[in-house]
């Protein structure tokens, strides 16, 4: 029997191997952003969950603290947060991903004022330069350095650097894996759909290390050992733009006749093919492997790079189109990928944007409607 | 966007309507009464404007002089730099060959004087991809120069990053979209730890490598040690009109707020902008002496703008302010927060000072400069950490003896937007009666002036702050 690990891993908060993680001792920190790296807490034998926002079904908490011009992101974040359904973290990593991310900070420390046992009692703010060169860089390595002592005197630890090495192999063996599954997507005709990749990339954000690795394993050994491949006549797209863990947005594009052959919106697979050195100073690998690739359009005056990064991805999936999408109020993916559009078309590649409330159906009709028509041009074209 | 708007290049308009209306400063009052009949959308501005004599006339020299640099940078062998109003434009003097243009001008100047103010712009940004949702301020003069309706860019530097992202956003943009060389500043969230001054200092020394580069020359070490003393020289001006600004009733006019920050943006370390801020110590210590206001008419409250201001019909809210009584405090774009300034706190770290005695403090000066301008000291870190958005705002509210604060600002600052609410409701704790205005600042599409007028009527009358 197809095991649920993943699709429930993608869809629920609440996970009985997080919480079993707890139970044996574990202690678990929540974070927000991909520019965290995660090796520092599994070397101090704790679990990082990528915080988010979904099932929410009312942003009552979220707009009593931020303001109506403000991403749907974080403010469905602080609605679980509000509601509770983060109960089980020891700690909070807020990031400076973007102006409405980083006010995560004081929105989630007030609430904690006004709603009791809202707010963990290790909460934290993690800062990270707005450009991945040089003497940003060496900001960046020292406040990683800050981190690692302040987890260290927090939950009165040591981090060694063999610690840090050995979380640094799993975590590559895993990105890996990861690059594995990506390259099974390029296949044509391909064995998985988008979906079930998808799944199996937000899981990577909130699983356990150790089960994480071992389901993706069996994922990847079961799809190679596939006999039916996802239909040949179905159009191959590729999912760019804002942060997205929303599985329903992937399996409605599927569900209009395509399937998404990969990613490089957050929580998806960016660049995962790169190994972080474990010769060496890690604290210095670990920087240098987060700071670098600016996937991200928040590495401001980097966008040839990611445009790069983005083609390059296109071609070596063989997709036939890319769906931009970016959530409202999110300008830095909303005005990359207006970018995006003139460039990808002037390449030949055909690009639809969209701009969406974040979380899953919102908006169903009308995306649906852009999907079919997107796929109805690509038919056109060929 | 509209052809013909093409055919008026955007900084030649603003050239020839400066040079222009800095000559009226000479006119007759009969002419001046036939000029105000000609132009009925700026006479509500400019007809008071003149009426404050010197200073008027030499802020609109500088805008002649500013702009007209900029449309003669090509024909003089300069190169353009494209910037923002938080930067400190020293630096560029400095180089002799880089002329700035400063987007938030350009767009802050349409929506004074068109009566459509920079709409067309604004939206020929979005057509051409960049967010709708984005900071209006830089959208509006920014359209101009991405439709070629505008002197041409030779590179892009600003310093934004870190403080505020649709700011940065915009110009990665239009460097992208111009296909010019970017660099961006980058700003953590603390501002007095050692570390983070060296972090400035050291990226700092990267811009100027990066403007040497692409400007293909280098600074003359002289002529900014002569800027920078010129710059020390306006610091202690602009603390004698902040110390005068303490008394009550307040004699300092609100409108002398935006034309010193527009003439800091512009032309500091210009020997014009002292010459407008000596003009303005005598209008107001001529106020102080004689115990007025410099309203023109009784004070009867006192508002300080813990953002910014709102340029939109007209300036309607100078306007506004005016007409009720109340004193305009300043806002976030007011203070510059040098090491003399009446304001500062004595936080180590909190302020700046200017140090010519060789090129590395000078240019270490420049870092702390940039480091502390608007936005750039106070909205980079959570606005309830120390010497952050909060500590200044009540600073500031209570020495000027604000009797409440205001929060102007636009729908694309999604620095602010996203703790507003949580200022605010401090704000009111502490005894401020505090309310928030909903227009744009620059857009008036989006909220129309009778509906903040009405909420402002209703704010003070509900407070009775009147």
């Amino acid at each position: 029997m197809k095991s649920t690990l993943f699709n429930d891993a993608a869809q629920t908060i609440d996970l009985s191997s997080v919480r079993e993680f707890k139970e044996n001792g574990g202690k678990v920190v929540g974070h927000t952003c991909s520019f965290l790296p995660v090796e520092i807490f599994y070397a101090a034998g704790m679990l990082p969950v990528r915080l988010r926002g979904i099932n929410t079904e009312s942003l009552n908490i979220g707009d009593a603290y931020y303001g109506p011009f403000v991403c749907t992101f974080p403010k469905a974040l602080l609605q679980q947060a509000g509601t509770g359904a983060y109960d089980f973290i020891d700690g909070a990593i807020i990031t400076s991903g973007c102006d409405s991310m980083r006010r995560l900070d004081e929105c989630w420390r007030k609430m904690g004022q006004d709603i009791s046992g809202t707010l963990p009692s290790w909460f934290y703010y993690f800062d990270v330069p707005n450009k991945p060169d040089g003497v940003a860089f060496e900001w960046y390595e020292s406040r990683v350095r800050k981190l690692i002592r302040d987890v260290e005197k927090k939950f009165k630890i040591s981090i060694s650097d063999e610690d840090l090495r050995k979380a640094i192999r799993d975590q590559n063996v895993i990105r890996k894996a990861v690059w594995d599954l990506g390259l099974l997507r390029c296949e044509v005709p391909t064995f998985i759909t988008g979906t079930e990749a998808f799944e199996a990339l937000i899981a990577r954000t909130v699983l356990p290390r150790d089960l994480y690795a071992e389901e993706l394993t069996r994922l990847i050994d079961d799809v190679k050992a596939r006999k039916d491949p996802v239909s040949n006549t179905k159009k191959r797209l590729f999912l760019a733009g804002s942060i997205c863990d929303d599985l329903e947005l992937v399996r409605q594009i599927e569900e209009a006749g395509a399937v998404v052959v990969g990613e490089t919106v957050c929580y998806g697979q960016r660049n995962t093919c790169a190994q972080v050195e474990v010769e060496g100073d890690p604290v210095s690998a670990l920087a240098d492997h987060y700071l670098s690739g600016s996937i991200c359009p928040r590495m401001f005056g980097y966008y040839p790079l990611r445009l790069n990064t983005l083609v390059d991805r296109i071609k070596q999936t063989r997709a036939q189109g890319v769906i931009m999408q970016n959530i409202r109020f999110c300008d830095l993916h909303g005005s990359e990928n207006g970018l995006l559009e003139r460039d990808l078309e002037k390449l030949g590649i055909p690009s639809l944007r969209i701009e969406k409330e974040y979380g899953a159906l919102s908006e169903k009709g009308r995306l649906r409607m852009r999907f079919d028509a997107f796929l109805e041009q690509l038919d056109t074209q060929d | 966007m509209r052809p013909e708007l093409k055919e008026y290049p955007l900084d030649s308009l603003f050239a020839s309507t400066f040079d222009i209306a800095r000559k009226v400063g000479r006119s007759t009052e009969k002419e001046r009464a036939i000029l105000l009949k000609n132009v009925p959308y700026v006479s509500g501005l400019l007809g008071p404007l003149l009426s404050l004599g010197k200073p008027a006339t030499t802020f609109l020299e500088i805008m002649a002089e500013y702009y007209g640099n900029l449309i003669n940078a090509k024909k003089q062998g300069k190169k353009v730099v494209m910037t923002t109003f938080c930067f400190d434009p020293t630096i560029f003097y400095a180089f002799g060959n880089l002329v700035p243009v400063t987007l938030e001008v350009g767009t802050v100047i349409t929506s004074i004087l068109w009566k459509r103010g920079s709409f067309d712009f604004m939206d020929f940004c979005t057509e051409v991809g960049f967010s709708e949702t984005g900071c209006s301020s830089q959208r509006g003069a920014m359209g101009a120069y991405l439709a070629g309706a505008g002197v041409d860019i030779d590179m892009v530097a600003v310093n934004m990053g870190g403080v505020c992202d649709t700011n940065s956003n915009a110009y990665s943009f239009a460097a992208q979209y111009l296909n010019k060389p970017f660099y961006g500043l980058d700003y953590p969230a603390e501002l007095t730890p050692d570390d983070v001054t060296q972090y400035h200092r050291k990226d700092y020394r990267a811009l100027i490598r990066f403007l040497e580069e692409h400007g293909q020359c280098s600074f003359d070490i002289d002529r900014l040690r002569e800027l920078l003393d010129e710059k020390r020289l306006q610091e202690s001006l602009m603390d004698e009109l902040e110390e005068m600004q303490r008394l009550v009733p307040n004699p300092v006019p609100g409108i002398f707020h935006l034309l010193i920050y527009a003439a800091r943006y512009t032309f500091s370390g210009g020997k014009k902008f002292t010459q407008m801020l000596r003009e303005m110590i005598e209008i107001v210590r001529n106020n102080a002496e004689n115990g007025l206001s410099g309203l023109g008419k009784p004070e009867k409250s006192r508002a300080f703008l813990f953002y910014i201001d709102n340029f939109s019909f007209n300036v309607g809210m100078f306007d506004w302010l005016e007409k009720n009584q109340v004193s305009h405090m300043g806002c976030m774009l007011s203070r510059t927060f040098s090491e003399t300034a009446p304001y500062r706190t004595g936080v180590p770290g909190t302020t700046f000072s200017i140090n010519t005695k060789n090129l590395d403090t000078m240019i270490d000066s420049l870092a702390d400069i940039n480091a502390r301008m608007p936005m750039t000291r106070t909205i980079r870190g959570p606005y309830d950490a120390p010497n952050m958005w909060l500590e200044d705002s009540l600073s500031l509210a209570k020495i000027y003896k604000a009797d409440c604060c205001i929060y102007n600002g636009t729908p694309g600052c999604r620095n602010t937007w996203s703790n507003v609410k949580l200022i605010m409701r401090d704000l009111e704790k502490h005894g401020y009666p505090t309310h928030l205005v909903y227009a744009d600042a620059f857009d008036g599409r989006v909220e129309n002036w009778e509906t903040t007028a009405m909420r402002l009527d209703e704010f003070f009358k509900i407070r009775g702050l009147l």
